[in-house]
């Protein structure tokens, strides 16, 4: 059988095991006396073996058996754990995430196996005194719990089985149990040798005799004995021949009902092709709406056909908009681990809340947040949080809280990164800004949105600015960047003494969004309307100047103007501005700017490209798009404007 | 007409292997469940032919379920999915009413042999 195609299931669900195994080993750290996570991790360790062993990863299959085999221990022994006990599962949980991700990718060789000893160790120091379970103690009395029948009547029919299971067949203690039973349903089973509690034992070698009062003919009873499977020997001795056929199986049931809800899993790439073309299909529809509007006039069927289409096709994309999206536990689900691992290191005290786990967003989206927020996290444990005697001092509750959050907003999800530690200190930071001339000297506080644009100056090390706990580098410009390209949005509030929070706003989803077309000299822009506040006309409000920069006075606050013409160096051939120009008012959280343009041609839905920028391009586009005649437009990036 | 069959295990892995050798076999998974309440209540709902029933799941455990379905239904004909090592689970899943089992990792033949011999 072709496992191959099993692989990648396999994966995904071990790592949502593994994802499990972590959550349930933080809540057992906390909370030791609680019975519950020993027996999650157990479940999922278990399954992670079965899956291991069926795909052929014998050392996966191997490494979970004997974590299973120490969760088993722990399990029946009822106890808290040791703290080494809770640190050792963590490394085993992370070997055993090694040796899947290994294993998948053909290289389960490679797998680090040294936790092993120590687990194995453990699992010996562990292990409960032996006592009967509770089957055998259930079944070993069996003769004499049930009233027996007088010996004299017994005796002439009662037979003499001798069963042997075949030597290869795996858990022989089940199938001899089998055979028992199916004796059980010939007459009445006595005397069984070795008793059944031996059957659970992995030591059973697959023979045993027992007594059978019967009315059963030997073919009959070896007959039914063979049936079980993986028998090697029956042997019928003593008593009366009397030929009674064995009792058959009933009938089945009746058929299934109907009314039942079906899930598949599909490759997300498939899913990637599927938006492509929906993409592709949106364009189009423009274009047969471009058509329609123009041949209306002698075939008003066309107009028709043109709208049943428009809404089909929309209908189509939400459905896999709808498919796509996902809820962000999926990539929330790793930071606790993360944030108590940097927590631990640190010496710092972290209690760390997740909310809106549900809230749902395009996968790639989700995807591609993972990173901005790890970094993001460990700011807010390495930086933000204070030591616990620091804390003690200022009387604040020595642990220290992170709470991360997702929250749906109109069109898009806010997700907040806040602590409760020191806040940033807006003074050095100032300081340092001016020292490094990205605000001038005559500058005398940073509000929250000048502070992020500092922070978020590439280079700008915050460390040595705010804290002198880690002398590693911060770089809030690189999660920055990484949110922009997503069409998103960062704040930050902060306030000294009680904490700091960041703000992500994200689109839900990435591939189709409205569009603000505009025509700089003879190329198209698109601007997401995300984002756009208003237009105005160029000329019809008073101008001024902000910082040196042209800007416009617009209900009484100065909008900072961005030309587009000089920005993006459009010249020579390109036909003179017209002399009113049109101005795009682009609002992102407190930033505003206007963005001044040739005209703006419509308003439409564009499907969002990745885009490679080449060395070099200004960083003011987040992707391209194809527009209806089947020429490509520049995406702009209203962040890199604002 | 093809036998029905709910196919019960917490794993998505598991439950689509064992979903692929039975539909090759000709057989018609009608229903999965992730926990033992699941597969009680499904069996209640759909009275499939056979029920493949994994020993550890959450919530209820296969050996609790083997018992709830055989108290509904005496006929029950429930296969036990289990892994090396659960030698002790198995007996007492078969003492609970479990008319065979098949041992991870499978192999689709021992698979179909062992549905065989349930549905008699």
């Amino acid at each position: 059988m072709d496992l191959s195609q099993y692989a990648e299931l396999f994966l995904a669900e071990s790592r949502e095991h593994l994802s499990a195994c972590n959550q349930l080993l933080l809540e057992w750290e906390r909370n030791r006396a609680s019975p519950e996570p020993v027996s999650g991790l157990f479940r999922a360790v278990h399954t992670i073996k079965g899956m291991a062993a069926t795909m052929g990863y014998g050392r996966v299959a191997d490494l979970a058996h004997r974590m299973e085999n120490l969760l088993d221990h722990l399990r029946r022994s009822g106890r808290a754990p040791a703290d080494e006990i809770i640190q050792l599962l963590f490394r085993a949980t992370d070997a055993l995430e090694k040796a899947v991700g290994l294993a998948v990718a053909g290289r389960e060789r490679d797998a680090d196996l040294s936790v092993l000893t120590d687990i194995d160790h453990a699992a010996i120091q562990t292990k409960p005194a032996p006592q009967p379970s509770a089957l055998a103690r259930h079944f070993a009395p069996e003769p004499v719990e049930e009233p027996s029948l007088p010996v004299a009547s017994a005796a002439p029919a009662a037979r003499i089985i001798d069963i042997v299971i075949r030597s290869e067949a795996p858990l022989k203690g089940g199938r001899a149990m089998l055979a028992l039973r199916k004796l059980q349903t010939l007459g009445k089973v006595e005397r069984v040798q070795p008793p059944v509690a031996v059957f659970e034992s992995d030591d059973f070698d697959g023979r045993f005799v027992c007594e059978l009062d019967t009315a059963a003919a030997p073919a009959a009873i070896e007959a039914a004995v063979r049936s079980v499977g993986d028998v090697e020997r029956v042997t019928v001795a003593g008593g009366a021949a009397v030929g009674v056929d064995e009792p058959q199986a009933s009938a089945a049931e009746g058929a299934a009902g109907g009314g039942r809800t079906r899930h598949i899993r599909v490759d997300l790439r498939r899913l990637d092709t599927l938006m492509d073309l929906i993409g592709e299909l949106v364009t189009e529809r423009g274009r047969l709406n471009d058509l329609a509007a123009r041949w209306v006039g002698q075939d008003p069927e066309i107009d028709e056909v043109a709208i049943h289409i428009s809404r089909l096709s929309a209908d189509l994309q939400n459905e896999i908009i709808q498919a796509r999206m996902t809820p962000v536990w999926q990539v929330f689900d790793r930071f606790p681990r993360l944030v108590r691992d940097v927590a631990r290191q640190l010496d710092k005290q972290v209690a760390f809340r997740v909310e809106g786990k549900e809230i749902e967003l395009d996968r790639e989206i989700l995807d591609a947040l993972g990173d901005p927020l790890v970094h993001l996290l460990r700011n807010a444990v390495d930086h933000g949080i204070e030591p616990p005697a620091e804390r003690k001092r200022h009387k604040k509750d020595p642990e220290g809280e992170i709470v991360l959050s997702a929250v749906r907003e109109r069109s898009s999800v806010a997700i907040s990164i806040s602590d409760d530690g020191r806040g940033i200190d807006r003074v050095k930071i100032l300081e340092k800004a001016k020292h490094e001339g990205i605000v001038g000297p005559h500058v005398e506080s940073l509000s929250d949105d000048q502070l992020l644009r500092v922070l978020a100056r590439p280079g700008f090390s915050t460390a040595e600015a705010v804290t002198s706990v880690s002398g590693r580098g911060v770089g809030i410009d690189v999660a920055m960047t990484r949110i922009r390209a997503l069409g998103g949005s960062v704040e930050i509030r902060t306030e000294p003494g009680k904490g700091t929070a960041f703000v992500l706003r994200l689109p839900v989803t990435l591939a189709i969004v409205r569009a603000l077309i505009a025509a700089v000299g003879q190329e198209r822009y698109a601007l997401p309307l995300t984002y756009v506040a208003e237009t105005v006309e160029f000329g019809t409000v008073p101008l001024t100047t902000m910082e040196g920069r042209d800007a416009i006075v617009l209900r009484d606050r100065v909008v900072p103007l961005v030309d587009l013409r000089k920005l993006l160096g459009t010249n020579g051939g390109a036909p003179a501005p017209p002399p009113r120009r049109p101005v795009i008012v682009l609002e992102m959280g407190e930033r505003r700017a206007g963005i001044v343009v040739d005209g703006m041609l419509s308003q439409q839905e564009i499907v969002v490209k990745g885009f490679d920028a080449p060395h070099g391009t200004l960083p003011v586009f987040s992707g391209a798009t194809i527009m209806g005649d089947g020429v490509p437009a520049l995406i702009l990036d209203s962040a890199g404007l604002v | 007409m093809s036998h029905t069959v709910l196919v019960c295990d917490d794993a998505i892995f598991m439950r689509t292997m064992i979903t692929d050798i039975l539909a090759q076999a000709g057989f018609e998974v009608v229903g999965e469940a992730e926990t033992g309440t699941q597969a009680v209540e499904k069996y209640r709902q759909l009275k499939p032919d056979l029920v493949t029933m994994d020993i550890v799941m959450p919530d209820m455990g296969g050996i609790d379920a083997v018992r709830e379905i055989v108290k509904q239904d005496p006929d029950a004909k429930i296969l036990m999915c289990s892994a090396m090592g659960q030698q002790a689970l198995v007996v007492e899943a078969i003492q609970a009413g479990a008319k065979d089992f098949v041992v991870k990792p499978f192999q689709p033949s021992r698979v179909l042999e062992a549905v065989q011999r349930v549905l008699g």
